[in-house]
């Protein structure tokens, strides 16, 4: 059994009376410790499929499995531990509380975990030593988007959800995220899956899964995943 | 008597139906009877009026007052002649009642005298006759003494000759018997001088006999005559015996009747003038109350709404800028659609304007119809009133909508006006988060440090949001001092009546004398005062009506002149007004109470006029300004008195203090002194606090109508305050939620803000509210009542409850708000 497992899941919105069905008996797997990239055009279902595994949002039918337990079956304070030990997320536009330096938003999620990592450490590891007590209105995208990651993986978690981290930031800063992220995943032995729609950063993963239609049509496996640096898009 | 019908009559509005002279001295009901019934058809004691025109005034407005006051100085000016004309007529009619009484006694009088004479008259006759009588047997005894005399004598005589014709017959026999022979003739001869001798004692024995019978017969008519005389005499003596008593009854009732006569006169001299009183709505103790009660409704009206007002504006405010602000993503699509400012504005403005429409219609149904009944609904309780007429007041209503509308489509305007300055592309692009800050509080380490993470946040935020930490502050202070100043007037007007009652007069019966009772009586009255077991302790006053001068400006007092200082003590206490103190009276200096010393802007040693009830004016030193809560008075002693004014002190009222009674031994008490003929009213003070005490509750309720509409308001305010912000923060608040905060946290993390900030905002509400507290009594306080400046610790605790109520109602409404975050929706890259 692997590590994670999405068996037949499926995802309906009812929008009044027309219902959306975002995931269609879905199905994929993945190993522990691997760098997962999902790609696929807007609307295919992608991020629907990642706010499922991160306990975000429920399933309307089918099972999510991660490290052994059933996440379809958690329901309110379960899921939400469940958000807070096994899961860091990172979003598209950080999401930073504005009001809290850098630092503090790595704490902000640090003070609630058990097993966290100690701030200042994460900090160092994301290269932010020195602008950890700046507010994210001071900082760059990029910085607040390592910020963004440092706080999820300050929280120890077993997965590592990034939706679209690059997307609002150029190419080179993009670049400097993604190996941010790689490293991550291959030092830190985190599971990291990765939402973008650029398929030209795929080679980078260990597993590429593409989206279409709100199911996973394709599942690749690459064995040798090329160093971030390398790829050019 | 058949009752008819019940009636409600405007003289006896307040449930308390005022004073009377009879009974115990309380109005319970009212009858209205015909005069046929009362045998009272000439004479009336009241005159109502009713002045033309004067429904185009309001009651008790200054219009009405003066109109009414012009009307009463006219009349006024009629009083003393027709007055005077009223005395006239009862003395002339009372006169002549006395006169033709004294015409009838006079000719009584001579009636009787002129019988008595008659019968004196007969009498002395019959006296005369008796004397005639008893002459007329003296003299008849005399004769018949001096014929029975005669009579004798002869009869002595007779016998004498008899007794010589005896012995000389003797001898002549002797003779003869010594003569032996005798011829017979004159023996014979002898025989017949013997025989004529015997004849002549035979006739002497006779007449001897006959004498006596005729003396006999004499006498028995003599004695026959006496005894009628006798008769006659007693009589006479009868007679005499019953003029004397019939004379001396005749007297008798002839000085009773001319007592009488001289009481009648007496009486007519006592006819009092008669008195007008001119008296308007002000004399009705009912309608008086009911315009006070107004008056201060009317005052309260004057200082909450405003502050209402001002706190419903903000919060208005601010849900506009807020709704405004929601939209830009709206208004920049319009935008960039081709609408130009004017049709975006115009939208906003009538969505803002429908709303101030709409709201105010509603808040004038409730405020014009709703409210007014409730209060009229807690008048009834004090009052037998009729309906209602509920009227549209378009200054307050055009003026409340006016500015509100000017507040909220201004700030709206600004709002759109602002947002529209930006390109479509900015505001289609949702609001840069405001950006964090350091706060004051980080540059002091020592502090900082201490702190846990989850409080540095919440300090921080706090400071974040200055616009929203102000509105919560303001908006709990608002309400806070609101409720506070609500208890606050409550335990003021609670505690006029203990103040007064129990710092002030403590006395627990006023006993008002009649006017024109001789001292003896009077001391009479005290003495069976003192001696009543019931009764503690009196004392002796001068008590009188007056007014106090400063200039053009005036207040009637109630001036009390004690018989000596001491008495007053346990009766009434003159304490100094600021430090409380006993104080004690001033030679020609007198003691003003407090609210009239403000109100005539009167300080400790200014010299003011005061005015008796006769219109005496004198200049006069206040040596003390003294506590007091209900009406006016002015203290003096009695030497004071008499010099100012230069007449005799002379108690008119007693002040008693009573061992602990109940109500109804009170009433009882009262009555029995009520009915001693020197006394003219009693009224108890327990009677009259309750009355008073009813009275205020009126007040109460109004109050308790302030405080509900307060705590109601707290409770929009915060939950608005609650909404803006989580809306402001939703983006915030779903990255914590999906940081795995619990919803208790999420909870936490933005309650523990409302918390410290509805502490804040309660602090300084309870010390803008004991100022607004102060504030409201100034302005709210009848010229004839103090407010005691006090709130009570329960009342801050009260106003800290309800404050804490609704924020804990709305913490929870916040805490179902949080759990429903949708984080997927807040956390989509663009809204």
């Amino acid at each position: 059994m692997s590590y994670i497992e999405f068996e037949n899941v499926n995802k309906q919105y009812k929008m009044g009376e027309i219902t959306i069905d975002a995931l269609s008996k879905t199905n994929f797997q993945i190993e522990k410790g691997e760098l997962v990239v999902i790609v696929g055009p807007s609307g295919a279902g992608k991020t629907t499929a990642l706010n499922i595994l991160g306990g975000m949002d429920t399933a309307t039918s089918g099972k999510v499995i991660v490290d052994g337990k059933d996440v379809t079956t958690l329901k309110g304070k379960e899921l939400i531990k469940y958000r807070r030990e096994d899961i860091g997320f990172v979003f598209q536009f950080y999401n930073l509380v504005q009001n809290l330096t850098a630092k503090e938003n790595v704490e902000l999620a640090t003070q609630i975990c058990k097993d966290s990592l100690d701030p200042d450490k994460v900090m160092e590891k994301v290269g932010l030593k020195n602008r950890k007590n700046n507010f994210p209105s001071q900082l760059s995208g990029g910085e607040q988007q390592r910020v963004a990651i440092a706080r999820a993986i300050a929280k120890n978690p077993k997965l590592l959800l990034c939706d679209e981290p690059t997307g609002a930031l150029d190419y080179k800063t993009g670049k400097q995220i993604l190996k941010l992220l790689q490293n991550t995943c291959r030092k830190g032995n985190i599971t990291v899956l990765i939402i973008t729609h650029n398929t030209a950063i795929a080679p980078m993963a260990d597993k590429i899964i593409y989206f279409k239609n709100g199911k996973a049509e394709k599942i690749e496996i690459n064995q040798n995943p090329t160093p971030i640096e390398e790829i050019e898009w | 008597m058949t009752i008819v019908g019940t009636v409600q009559s405007p003289l006896y509005i307040s449930r308390d139906r005022g004073t009377s002279s009879l009974g115990a001295g309380k109005v319970n009901y009212y009858i209205y009877i015909t005069n046929d019934n009362i045998n009272a058809k000439d004479i009336y004691t009241n005159i109502y009026l009713k002045l033309n025109n004067s429904e185009e005034y309001t009651t008790s407005s200054e219009k009405y007052e003066n109109y009414v006051e012009d009307v009463k100085n006219d009349i006024e000016e009629i009083k003393e002649e027709r007055e005077k004309a009223r005395y006239d007529t009862l003395r002339k009619k009372a006169e002549d009642k006395v006169n033709d009484a004294e015409k009838e006694l006079n000719k009584q009088k001579k009636d009787a005298e002129n019988e008595i004479a008659k019968a004196e008259k007969k009498l002395n006759k019959a006296k005369q006759d008796i004397k005639k009588a008893e002459s007329e047997i003296k003299t008849n005894k005399q004769k018949a003494d001096t014929e029975f005399k005669n009579a004798e004598k002869e009869i002595a005589k007779a016998k004498e000759e008899l007794q010589k014709k005896e012995e000389e017959l003797k001898v002549k026999e002797e003779q003869l018997n010594s003569l032996p022979e005798v011829s017979e003739y004159v023996k014979l001869e002898l025989e017949q001088a013997k025989k004529e001798l015997e004849n002549a004692k035979n006739e002497i024995s006779k007449n001897e006999i006959q004498l006596s019978k005729s003396k006999q017969t004499t006498n028995d008519q003599i004695k026959n005559a006496e005894k009628e005389v006798e008769k006659a005499k007693q009589e006479l003596q009868k007679g005499e015996k019953e003029l004397s008593k019939n004379k001396k009854e005749f007297e008798e009732k002839i000085a009773d009747a001319e007592d009488k006569l001289k009481d009648a006169r007496d009486k007519i001299n006592d006819i009092e003038m008669a008195t007008w009183y001119i008296l308007d709505r002000n004399a009705n103790a009912g309608y008086v109350g009911f315009i006070q009660d107004t008056d201060s409704i009317a005052n309260i009206g004057r200082v909450f709404p405003v502050v209402f007002f001002i706190v419903a504006t903000l919060i208005s405010l601010t849900s506009m800028t807020r709704m405004v602000e929601e939209q830009r993503m709206q208004i920049g699509t319009l935008k960039a659609l081709g609408y130009n400012r004017k049709q975006i504005t115009l939208k906003y403005i009538i969505y803002a304007g429908l709303a101030c429409i709409i709201g105010g219609i509603l808040g004038m149904s409730i405020g014009f119809v709703i409210l007014p009944k409730v209060i009229w609904l807690m008048y009834g309780m004090m009052y037998e009133l009729i309906d209602i007429e509920i009227e549209f007041n378009l200054l307050f209503g055009g003026l409340g909508l006016i500015l509100i509308s000017v507040c909220i489509l201004g700030a709206t305007i600004y709002t759109v006006l602002k947002e529209l300055r930006h390109q479509p592309a900015v505001l289609m692009r949702p609001k840069a988060p405001k950006s964090g800050n350091r706060v004051m509080l980080e540059r002091i380490p020592f502090i900082w440090k201490r702190l846990n993470f989850s409080k540095k946040v919440t300090v921080r935020n706090l400071f974040r949001y200055k616009k929203r930490f102000c509105m919560t502050i303001i908006g709990i202070l608002g309400c806070t001092s609101l409720i506070l100043a609500g208890f606050g007037l409550k335990d003021s007007v609670k505690q006029i009546i203990p103040n007064q009652f129990e710092n002030v007069f403590v006395y627990d019966m006023q006993i008002t004398l009649k006017d024109d009772i001789a001292e003896n009586e009077k001391e009479e009255l005290i003495k069976e005062l003192e001696q009543e077991e019931r009764i503690e302790k009196i004392a002796k006053t001068y008590m009188t009506s007056g007014k106090v001068y400063n200039g053009e400006n005036s207040e009637d007092v109630q001036i009390i002149i004690p018989k000596t200082e001491e008495q007053l003590d346990g009766i009434i206490y003159i304490n100094d007004t600021k430090t409380k103190n006993k104080i004690s009276m001033k030679e020609n200096e007198i003691s003003l109470t407090d609210k009239a010393a403000q109100l005539l802007e009167i300080k400790a040693g200014d010299t003011i006029t005061l005015e008796d009830s006769d219109e005496n004016k004198v200049e006069v030193k206040v040596s003390n300004v003294v506590e007091n809560y209900v009406q006016h008075y002015v203290f003096m002693t009695k030497e004071t008195y008499e010099k100012l004014y230069e007449t005799k002190y002379e108690t008119n009222v007693i002040l008693t203090k009573n061992i602990e009674l109940s109500e109804e031994e009170a009433d009882r008490l009262a009555t029995n002194i009520m009915d001693k003929s020197q006394v003219a009213s009693v009224s108890n003070i327990a009677s009259a606090l309750k009355t008073i005490e009813d009275m205020m509750s009126l007040l109460n309720y109004v109050v308790v109508v302030l405080i509900v509409s307060a705590g109601l308001l707290a409770f929009v305010v915060l939950y608005n305050l609650a909404n803006v912000n989580i809306s402001e923060r939703i983006r915030e608040l779903a990255t914590i939620k999906v940081l795995g905060f619990y919803d208790k946290e999420v909870y936490n993390y933005v309650a523990k803000e409302t918390v410290i900030l509805t502490i804040i905002g309660i602090i300084l509400g309870l010390a803008f509210g004991f100022f607004l507290n102060y504030y409201i009594l100034e302005t709210c306080e009848i010229n004839m009542l103090r407010f005691p400046k006090i709130i009570h610790g329960i009342s801050y605790l009260y106003a800290i409850l309800i404050t804490v109520v609704f924020t804990v109602i709305v913490n929870i409404v916040t805490y179902f708000s949080l759990k429903k975050i949708n984080m997927i929706e807040s956390l989509k890259s663009v809204e």
